[in-house]
């Protein structure tokens, strides 16, 4: 019911498409972010000395942004950055540990499955417990800090079917009459297999794969899956939330709206998140500033992402995700795709 | 000629690129050195560099025409090559011309391979020599604007911390190096290039870009993914996945052209 009470206010947006509705809730959105939620910048201590950030490559161009701008606050701080592809730099870290080497002070992760290598092999600090605090539910870890997420989603035409005929289950989207459209080859695709299996068991993912992998149609990455969905070529996508917020924000009229499962796979928030690898005051100060209401919000309405501290609203066009219930899972245990590939080869789909 | 005068207007555009602060990023073949980072200091040897490979092309095409197949030798082609400072030069300067030597040098070789009529031999090397000057123009150009410190230094180092706009100059320049590639008869690292290109570079911006114009991602996509991947895979001509190049390259100019106007609306963080 919880769910259906909140596809209802999602979608009475939805249906209106291209209406002042949208607009409004993404004002109200914006407007909330500013007085709720967060520990404002205006609170935190400056940041001085020396600090070198590892940086996976992300939401190209605004997470430089942030950066500058808190070196921009603090200029005391001299904040060097390492940029590279999550994964490489989370090896990185590991092999240099290993060599008896700590070169990062920080590292911020585009995905959580990056920061479950480092957390793994025992090298990241523990967070002050106020910090941790900060985070919503189900999303506090001793050693790492998630800063904004992206939920899954069933991006459906509204032109072609009704939200009642969106099934709640994911599992059950398998057994339903609807066509599919899928990026299986997508590494976000791969991440919400990944979960899948981690919550029904190899078995009952394999099943599910198999039954999908009929009545899908295939596409590069997750804005084509949107994309079709929109035309109309197919009745519902499984894709990131972002895709259809950024296409609704620069085409309002667009035939595209949201359905979430409850309670599984299929409304998994995954994140970024950043760590501690050395215990230092300037370290966790900068996690601060990352979970600060500015941060949190300027990701929010300029990159769509989820803010993941209490209190600050979701991007425009996204209802509050506390009115959803995502699956509990450790998030870094996405971090091994090999057997999920291995299970979506065996079953064909790759 | 009409490539070529196209290839001109490329090139007038890439050192107006190059007046940029953007570092260049080289993966080139030869040692990145002294040579490539003080281009007016080595005219005159890639002067007689290509001078010396255009005598030792014509003389593989003699022995072609008086001796056969055989004795023109013509793996030398890329020995020759290979073996030049002037390869990196042209290489780290501006891609699109090397991969049109690339493009000569097979042209070349496999016309004599294939033991065609020697007016056809003559045709690939006059190609081949058209591009060879060119690609001299070209790094003589360049020395003009590093001897006035308006052309970046070429590292070897990943390039770090682009704009958006700046990252659709780095997809485009990679591009290059996909057509340089694939005419080298290197197409493995081509495919390797485009898929690095799209994972690194081009899901960074697509974000911001959906909003402005999202067909125009999704085409990109497409094209990323499967029209240029299966033009490299199906051994299509150089000129085919040149034309595929273009097309990519003209829709990313439209894509930075939005993604600029986009930035100057953008918030500031605090």
């Amino acid at each position: 019911m919880q769910r259906r009470t909140f596809l209802q206010s999602l979608l009475t947006s939805a249906a209106i498409i291209g209406t002042p509705m949208w607009a409004s809730r993404a004002l109200a959105a914006e407007s909330t972010a500013t007085i709720v939620g967060g520990v404002s910048v205006e609170n935190l201590p400056e940041l001085s000395g020396d600090l070198t950030l590892y940086l996976g490559r992300g939401e190209g161009g605004l997470y430089e942004k942030v950066l500058q701008a808190i070196s921009d606050r603090n200029p005391k701080l001299n904040l060097k950055i390492r940029r590279g592809p999550t994964a490489a730099l989370a090896n990185s870290i590991v092999a240099e540990a290993k060599a008896g080497v700590r070169r990062a002070d920080i590292f911020w992760a585009v995905d959580s499955g990056a920061i479950g290598l480092v957390t793994d092999a025992e090298l990241a600090q523990v967070l002050p417990s106020d910090l941790q605090e900060q985070l919503k539910s189900g999303f506090q870890y001793p050693n790492w800090a998630p800063v904004t997420g992206r939920i899954r989603t069933l991006p459906y035409n509204p032109q072609r079917v009704k939200a009642e005929q969106i099934p709640s289950d994911i599992m059950a989207l398998a057994d339903s009459d609807l066509s599919i459209a899928w990026a299986p080859a997508y590494a976000s695709f791969q991440s919400f297999i990944t979960a899948m299996r981690l919550l029904e068991g190899e078995q009952a993912t394999a099943h599910w794969l198999r039954a999908v992998n009929k009545r899908a149609k295939s596409y590069a990455g997750e804005l084509g899956v949107v994309m079709a969905v929109e035309r109309g070529e197919v009745d519902v996508g499984l894709a990131n939330h972002y895709y259809s917020l950024r296409l609704k924000s620069g085409k309002p009229n667009a035939n595209i709206a949201l359905a979430f499962t409850d309670n599984d796979a299929g409304c998994l928030i995954n994140s970024s998140g950043v760590l501690a690898l050395k215990d230092s005051a300037t370290a966790t100060n900068f996690i601060r500033y990352l979970l600060s209401r500015e941060v949190q919000s300027y990701l929010a309405t300029e990159a769509y992402e989820i803010p993941l501290v209490k209190g600050i609203a979701p991007p425009p066009g996204l209802a509050d995700i506390s009115n959803i219930r995502p699956p509990k899972i450790d998030l870094t245990k996405l971090a091994d795709l090999r057997p999920t590939l291995k299970l979506m080869r065996d079953v064909g789909v790759l | 000629m009409k490539r070529f005068l196209k290839q001109f207007h490329h090139l007038a555009l890439a050192f107006v690129a190059a007046t940029s602060l953007m570092a260049v990023q080289a993966s080139a073949n030869g040692d990145i050195g002294d040579h490539v980072n003080d281009l007016q200091g080595h005219l005159k040897q890639y002067h007689q560099e290509v001078s010396w490979f255009i005598d030792n092309l014509d003389e593989i095409v003699v022995r072609y025409d008086t001796k056969g197949a055989t004795a023109a030798q013509s793996d030398k082609l890329m020995e020759n090559w290979e073996v030049v400072d002037f390869h990196s030069a042209i290489e780290t300067q501006y891609v699109p011309v090397y991969a049109s030597i690339w493009q000569g040098i097979f042209g070349v070789k496999q016309a004599i391979d294939s033991e065609q009529p020697i007016v056809k031999v003559r045709e690939q090397q006059a190609l081949l020599e058209q591009s060879l000057w060119q690609a001299l123009g070209a790094v003589k150009l360049a020395a003009q604007y590093q001897k006035k410190g308006l052309l970046a230094k070429v590292k070897t180092t990943e390039t770090d911390n682009l704009t958006q706009p700046e990252t659709i100059d780095e997809i485009k320049h990679r591009l290059d190096r996909v057509v340089a590639k694939y005419a080298e008869r290197l197409p493995e690292s081509a495919v390797s290039i485009v898929h690095d290109t799209y994972q690194h570079l081009f899901e960074g911006i697509e974000g911001a870009l959906i909003a402005q114009d999202a067909d125009l991602v999704e085409d990109l996509e497409k094209d990323f993914n499967v029209t240029l991947p299966k033009a490299l895979a199906s051994k299509s001509s150089v000129d085919d996945v040149r034309n595929v190049v273009e097309d990519m390259q003209g829709k990313l100019d439209n894509a930075r052209i939005l993604l600029v106007q986009a930035e100057k609306k953008q918030k500031d963080v605090f």
